[in-house]
C-alpha cells in the first residue's frame, strides 16, 4: 500500500498509540473525579493542552480546549461568535472553506444572515480587496482557512487578521485542520481570535480536536451538561483520544517532517508535469504559497475517478476533487471558484504526501502513473485536443 | 446472414449490463474491449451528458449483409461509463444493424431504472445512446445510398416507401409507432422516425 492521501486522514504515529496504551488500559478514570486516579487523568489532559497550545504558538494553555473533530471546533466558533453578538447579522468568508464552514454559513444564510463569500483568484489565492471592501461595521464574525485541503493553497492570515482589526469588531475565526503539523503556526503573533485543529490530520486518532480561544475571548457551551473544560465545553474529556493529540504535537513540534515530506512532494510533482502533457498543477507555481506536502494536479480530458480506480487497484491511495453522480457531475467548489475549466477540473488528482511515505513509494508511483494516464488519454473522445497537448510538449 | 426480423425483449441488452456483477463491471473497466475506431466503412455516433459532463463515442463498422464486424468505442466519464461501453460494444459485434438497434433502445430505459438504480442506468444508457447514434449515422448513409427503384425507408428492417403507404392507406394507420407494429418500420434506430411521419401526412392530405 501505498498512502498518498495524508490531507484526508493519517496514520496513528507508533509514538501516540504507545502514548495512549495506558489510558486504554490502566487509567480509566474520570478526569473530574477527586480521587488520585481521577487527579491521574486529570493531569494528563492538562499535559496534552500544554503540548497542543505549544504547537500551535498559543500564549496560554488555557486558550485550547478539546472538541470531538475539526468540524465541531468550526461549527462551535462560529455559532458562538454569532450567539455572543446578536446584533450582527452578517459573516464573510470564502468560497473555498470546507464544508464544515461552507454548508454551516450556507445554512445561516437560510435563517436570516447575509454572508460575504469571497473569491479566488485562478491560482486559488484569495481576493484580498474583495475581502477588504466586505468588511463592515456589522460583520459577526470572518471565518477563513490557513490551508486549503484540496489544493494545499496559503491563506495571508497575519495579513487578514490586521485587516479585520482595522476595519471591524469582528471575531476573526481560522480552520487550520489541514496546516497544522505541516507548517509552524504562531498564533500569539497573529490577530486570531479562534482557530480549529483536528487530531486525525497529523497522526493522532480521529475522533479529537481542539478550539483555540485567544483569552477573552468567551463562546457560549456548544453542548449543554457539566463543567468539563474549564466550563466551556461539557461532555466527560476523551482523554485517551486528548493524550494522542498530545502525543502527535509533541512529535509534529520536535521531530517535524517538513523537509523530508517537502522533497518527496516536489519530487512527485515535478516529474508528473515534466513527464505528462496533458497534467496541469491546480495552485500557485510558487510552492512557498502551499502547504508543503500538497499537489493538485488535473489530468485534461480524463476523468479523475477513473484515474482513482486504476491506482487504487495498483494499491496507490488517492483523492479526486471530482464526484460522480448520476444526476450531476460534482466537481469541486474549491476548483470551479479557481474557474479551472471543466475539461481539466474533472481529471483532477489529490496527492498528498505524509511523515511515512518514502522515495521508493514516490518512485513506484511515478512508475505506475503514466501507463494509467496514457490508458485513458487513449480512451478519450478529446482526440484532437489531446494530441495538441501532446504534440506541444512531446 | 441477416438477423432481419429478430425481435428480443426490448432493451435487454441495457438491463443485462446494468445487471451485471461488480466483479465484471471492474474487469471491463480495468480492461475495456474495443477501444479506439471501428475500421472502413465506418459510422460514428456520439452521446453527452448535459448534467454529468460525460462524452462517449461509438463507432461500427457494418458489412453488406448489415452486419456489425466491429464496434469500437472512446469515452471519458465515471468508471460505470466505460465498463458499459465495453460490454456493449462485445454484444453487439457480430449482430445485424437491425438486431442491435432493437435490443439497444434506451429511451424508457432510464425513466424505468432510475428508481432501482440512481448511478448506473443514465451511464449504461448514455452508452446505448452513443451507439444507437452510430446506427443512425449507418442507416442514413445506407438510405442515401440505396439505388433500388422504391425508396428505402427503414433500413433496419428493410422496409420500403411503398410498403409503408400501403399499410397506411390498407389500415388506416395514424402514428408511427402503428406502423411500426404492423411492418417493423422505425423499430430499430429510430432514424427513420421523421420520414414516417411525413408519409403519414402526405397520406392523410385528401
Amino acid at each position: 500500500m501505498i498512502y498518498l492521501d495524508n490531507n484526508a486522514t493519517t496514520r496513528i504515529a507508533p509514538e501516540v498509540a504507545e502514548a495512549m496504551l495506558p489510558y486504554l488500559t490502566k487509567f480509566f478514570g474520570n478526569p473530574s473525579s477527586a480521587h488520585a486516579l481521577g487527579r491521574e487523568m486529570k493531569q494528563a489532559v492538562e499535559n496534552a493542552r500544554q503540548e497542543v497550545a505549544e504547537l500551535i504558538g498559543a500564549a496560554d494553555a488555557s486558550e485550547v480546549v478539546f472538541t470531538s473533530c475539526g468540524s465541531e471546533s468550526d461549527n462551535w466558533a462560529i455559532n458562538g461568535a454569532l450567539a455572543t453578538q446578536p446584533e450582527k447579522k452578517h459573516i464573510v468568508t470564502t468560497q473555498v472553506e470546507h464544508e464544515a464552514v461552507r454548508n454551516l454559513c450556507q445554512q445561516l444564510e437560510t435563517q436570516g444572515y447575509e454572508v460575504s463569500w469571497i473569491g479566488v483568484n485562478s491560482e486559488g489565492e484569495l481576493d484580498m480587496e474583495g475581502l477588504r471592501q466586505a468588511l463592515r461595521d456589522d460583520t459577526a464574525i470572518v471565518s477563513v482557512m490557513l490551508a486549503n485541503n484540496e489544493t494545499g493553497v496559503l491563506f495571508p492570515i497575519s495579513e487578514i487578521g490586521q485587516l479585520v482589526r482595522e476595519r471591524t469588531n469582528a471575531l476573526f475565526h481560522v480552520d487550520g485542520v489541514q496546516a497544522v503539523g505541516k507548517l509552524p503556526i504562531d498564533l500569539k503573533s497573529w490577530q486570531v481570535d479562534l482557530f480549529a485543529l483536528s487530531g486525525h490530520k497529523f497522526h493522532a486518532p480521529q475522533g479529537i480536536g481542539a478550539l483555540y480561544m485567544r483569552r477573552g475571548v468567551d463562546l457560549p457551551s456548544f453542548i449543554v451538561g457539566g463543567k468539563q473544560e474549564d466550563g466551556r465545553r461539557a461532555g466527560t474529556s476523551a482523554v485517551p483520544g486528548i493524550v494522542g493529540l498530545g502525543a502527535a504535537s509533541r512529535l509534529a513540534r520536535l521531530e517535524d517532517d517538513h523537509d523530508t515530506v517537502l522533497d518527496l512532494r516536489n519530487l512527485l510533482e515535478d516529474s508528473i508535469l515534466n513527464e505528462i502533457p496533458n497534467a496541469r498543477l491546480n495552485g500557485p507555481a510558487d510552492r512557498s504559497k502551499r502547504l508543503p506536502n500538497t499537489s493538485n494536479i488535473s489530468f485534461e480530458y480524463v476523468e479523475g475517478q477513473n484515474i482513482l480506480t486504476h491506482l487504487d487497484e495498483a494499491g496507490i491511495y488517492v483523492s479526486t476533487g471530482s464526484a460522480c453522480h448520476s444526476s450531476s457531475h460534482e466537481s469541486s467548489p474549491t476548483l470551479r471558484a479557481m474557474n479551472v475549466p471543466y475539461t481539466a477540473a474533472q481529471g483532477s488528482v489529490r496527492f498528498s504526501v505524509g511523515r511515512y511515505n518514502t522515495e521508493a513509494e514516490i518512485r513506484e508511483t511515478l512508475t505506475v502513473l503514466p501507463g494509467i494516464i496514457k490508458k485513458l488519454v487513449d480512451m478519450s473522445p478529446y482526440e484532437n485536443e489531446l494530441k495538441a497537448l501532446y504534440a506541444k510538449r512531446g | 446472414m441477416t438477423n432481419l426480423g429478430v425481435r428480443r425483449h426490448p432493451r435487454a441488452l441495457l438491463v443485462e449490463i446494468l445487471l451485471s456483477t461488480a466483479e465484471t463491471l471492474k474487469e471491463h473497466f480495468l480492461n475495456p474491449s474495443n477501444v479506439g475506431e471501428a475500421g472502413e466503412p465506418r459510422f460514428t455516433g456520439r452521446a453527452v451528458s448535459v448534467s454529468c459532463g460525460a462524452v462517449v463515442q461509438f463507432s461500427v463498422q457494418v458489412d453488406q449483409a448489415h452486419n456489425i464486424l466491429q464496434a469500437k468505442f472512446r469515452a471519458v466519464g465515471c468508471d460505470v461509463l466505460i465498463s458499459a461501453s465495453s460490454l456493449l460494444s462485445e454484444a453487439v459485434t457480430g449482430m445485424s444493424t437491425a438486431e442491435a438497434a432493437n435490443d439497444v433502445h434506451s429511451q424508457s430505459f432510464v425513466e424505468e431504472f432510475a428508481e432501482i438504480d440512481d448511478n448506473r442506468s443514465a451511464c449504461v444508457a448514455l452508452a446505448g445512446s452513443a451507439l444507437i447514434s452510430a446506427l443512425q449515422d449507418y442507416s442514413n448513409t445506407a438510405r442515401d445510398e440505396w439505388s433500388g427503384d422504391d425508396a428505402l425507408i427503414c433500413t433496419c428492417f428493410f422496409v420500403s416507401e411503398q410498403t409503408i403507404e400501403r399499410e397506411i392507406q390498407n389500415r388506416g394507420l395514424t402514428t408511427v409507432g402503428e406502423v411500426t407494429r404492423v411492418c417493423s418500420a422505425g423499430g430499430g434506430c429510430g432514424s427513420c422516425h421523421q420520414l414516417i411521419q411525413e408519409i403519414l401526412d402526405s397520406v392523410a392530405l385528401p
